[in-house]
């Protein structure tokens, strides 16, 4: 446990994330445009607040859609051993979750439409308080990913 | 074979009663709209038609719900328009309640709550059964079957599992001091404060002007004094009542399978906690509470419950810090109180003194737009690295053979011991400042109620956070 978790989440979580985000990024933009709809049919707002703005949500949604799923995915690493499933990820604060195999309750994977279009699949682990998300990984990796998790359950619970 | 069978006719009753109580506020305002008219207003029969429905439903209700214990499984039916079978297996049962609310005490009646773990499924719940029926019931449906357990005690009668082994009970000078320290007024006081903004049409200039034309030496500020001390006497005394009513007759009961703890004056609660559904266990030192060595004990079980305030149960409305050893020894031998031996480093002090300040200097500029005197607050800055001091000296962990203790404080120090095979899931979390320093914060989760119950340490050493991981999910022989 002294080595943090080595392996990688697909590749193409970059595409999905960066599709995801341009299109729902776009409730950034919403804001300005109600900015400027305000202005022009009720009331003047100062030009040069209006444009910051536009300005200022233009940037994050940006760097949002552009950027952050580069730096997400080269920090999303997990591993799967014997007696644990080790997750780290995180993009400004470093989360490092250890879930004990013999609590995990259930696996199932699951894909959104942008999902299925590269086929990706995530992997979702319940214990009794918590669920976890491993996020896109190749169909067949995460069938497998899946398989092997509820085999090691089932060896554990039977030693126990 | 068991047959299905009805509640007491009482449960009508109880339905009746709780769907009025949960519209009064509907049926009040009917009542009145019917009453203002000229004797034959619609709102009449809306009202008295209400009713007659209420009545029909509580009947209905009653005489549709049957239950039976068949198969190791309790099996309910219910419902009315949509009818629903309810089938609990008893190795999913977490807590059983036996609660005696105003109806069911004038009958001699008891209400039962069977709670298992789990999001999607539901309390099951039977409204009014007599006490013999509701013990049977319980015994058949406790946590280990009896096969189980006569296996264990050897070939005795089976009655020896409910016999009482130990008890615990609250005195009455305890439940004083509990009630007298309960903290929980702050949270009754940010209500009534939310009511009296409701009243604000009342508090009108020449209302104002009213009273203090007819008070000597009434101001605003003693005005404004005056209401906010009005506030915290009421609040106090809501919770100092609500605890007395809540804990009248506490007493913990100890059996060769289970922790039995009874409570309450007008409501009698009766709630069985199997010790294999036991999830973790919380001292919790109030700030009233902990200068004088006492605090709550409470137990965290996988039951069924949404409401955050019913997740835990009260094992202990008030015990001496110095009790809890003995307490563990008879009633909770698995567990035990540990010295607290990993602590966060000397180099995280000064984390944890500017914290709580953090939240202070987002506010600053906002007061000191508003207000006159808004730089005022910074006076409040000793206090809050004063916080931040007692955070860091109260802050630490222990890993010993079996059980996990951790220690923290927000306001209240809380004190957490949780089995090691009872961690659901166990984190490190490392922001920069903190990567710069080597320090990590470690969360550790349990189950309670329908989610888990988070338990943070902040700013360990990164080390020892590892370790603390590698404890976890150790095999144990």
């Amino acid at each position: 446990m002294n080595r943090i978790p080595e392996t990688r989440i697909d590749e193409k979580a970059i595409k999905a994330w960066v599709i995801s985000g341009l299109v729902l990024g776009l409730v950034w933009l919403a804001v300005p445009a109600l900015a400027f709809y305000y202005s022009y049919k009720i009331e003047p707002i100062p030009q040069y607040i209006l444009w910051s703005l536009l300005a200022s949500m233009l940037v994050i949604y940006l760097v949002n859609a552009l950027i952050v799923p580069k730096i997400r995915w080269q920090r999303w690493r997990y591993d799967i051993t014997e007696n644990e499933i080790d997750l780290q990820r995180g993009f400004i604060v470093r989360k490092r979750t250890v879930i004990p195999i013999n609590r995990i309750q259930h696996v199932d994977t699951s894909q959104g439409p942008i999902y299925r279009k590269l086929s990706l699949s995530s992997v979702k682990i319940s214990t009794a308080a918590t669920t976890h998300e491993i996020p896109a990984l190749d169909d067949e990796t995460a069938a497998d990913v899946r398989n092997k998790i509820s085999l090691l359950v089932r060896k554990a619970k039977e030693d126990v | 074979m068991s047959e299905f069978k009805r509640q007491h006719p009482a449960a009508a009753v109880d339905q009746l009663f709780t769907l009025i109580r949960k519209n009064l506020v509907t049926f009040i305002i009917l009542f009145f709209l019917s009453t203002r008219g000229n004797g034959n207003s619609i709102f009449l029969y809306i009202f008295f038609g209400s009713l007659v429905l209420s009545l029909v439903t509580g009947f209905l209700g009653w005489w549709l719900f049957t239950y039976r214990v068949h198969n190791d499984e309790l099996q309910i039916k219910k419902g009315i328009l949509v009818r629903k079978n309810l089938y609990l297996s008893k190795e999913r049962i977490q807590v059983i309640d036996l609660t005696e609310g105003i109806v069911q005490r004038l009958f001699g009646l008891v209400k039962l709550e069977v709670k298992t773990a789990g999001s999607g499924t539901e309390t099951a719940t039977i409204n009014a059964i007599s006490r013999d029926e509701a013990e049977r019931l319980r015994a058949e449906l406790r946590g280990r079957s009896t096969t189980e357990v006569v296996a264990e005690v050897g070939e005795q009668s089976v009655d020896v599992i409910d016999d009482v082994l130990e008890t615990w009970k609250l005195s009455k000078r305890d439940l004083m001091m509990a009630a007298i320290t309960s903290g929980n007024f702050g949270l009754i006081a940010s209500i009534l404060g939310a009511i009296s903004g409701q009243l604000d049409s009342f508090i009108t200039e020449e209302n104002l002007d009213f009273v203090i034309d007819h008070l000597p030496g009434a101001s605003n500020v003693t005005l404004v004094i005056a209401v906010i001390v009005a506030i915290i006497v009421i609040s106090w005394t809501l919770s100092f009542l609500g605890i007395v009513l809540k804990y009248s007759d506490f007493k913990v009961e100890r059996t060769a399978t289970d922790l039995i703890i009874t409570s309450g004056l007008i409501e009698r609660k009766h709630i069985t906690v199997p010790y294999n559904r036991i999830q973790a266990i919380r001292f919790v030192e109030g700030v009233l509470r902990q200068p004088l060595g006492y605090g709550a004990l409470y137990v965290e079980s996988a039951g069924f419950e949404i409401k955050e305030n019913e997740r835990s149960i009260t094992l202990l409305p008030y015990i001496s810090k110095h009790e809890i050893q003995t307490f563990f020894k008879t009633f909770l031998p698995e567990y035990e109180q540990n010295e607290l031996t990993i602590k966060p480093p000397k180099k995280a002090l000064f984390k944890y003194i500017r914290r709580p300040n953090y939240l202070f200097l987002l506010l600053l500029p906002i007061a000191w737009y508003l207000f006159d005197y808004g730089w005022g607050i910074l006076i409040f800055i000793p206090f809050f690295m004063y916080l931040g001091w007692v955070q860091f000296r109260d802050a630490g962990l222990n890993l010993s053979q079996n059980i996990l203790t951790i220690r923290y404080r927000s306001l209240a120090r809380v004190t957490a011991f949780i089995k090691q095979n009872r961690i659901q899931t166990i984190g490190q979390r490392v922001n920069p400042l903190q990567a710069r320093r080597d320090l990590a914060s470690l969360t550790v989760t349990a189950a309670s109620g329908a989610k888990g119950i988070e338990f943070k340490i902040r700013d360990l050493d990164a080390g020892e956070v590892i370790e603390a991981l590698n404890w976890a999910v150790d095999k144990r022989s």
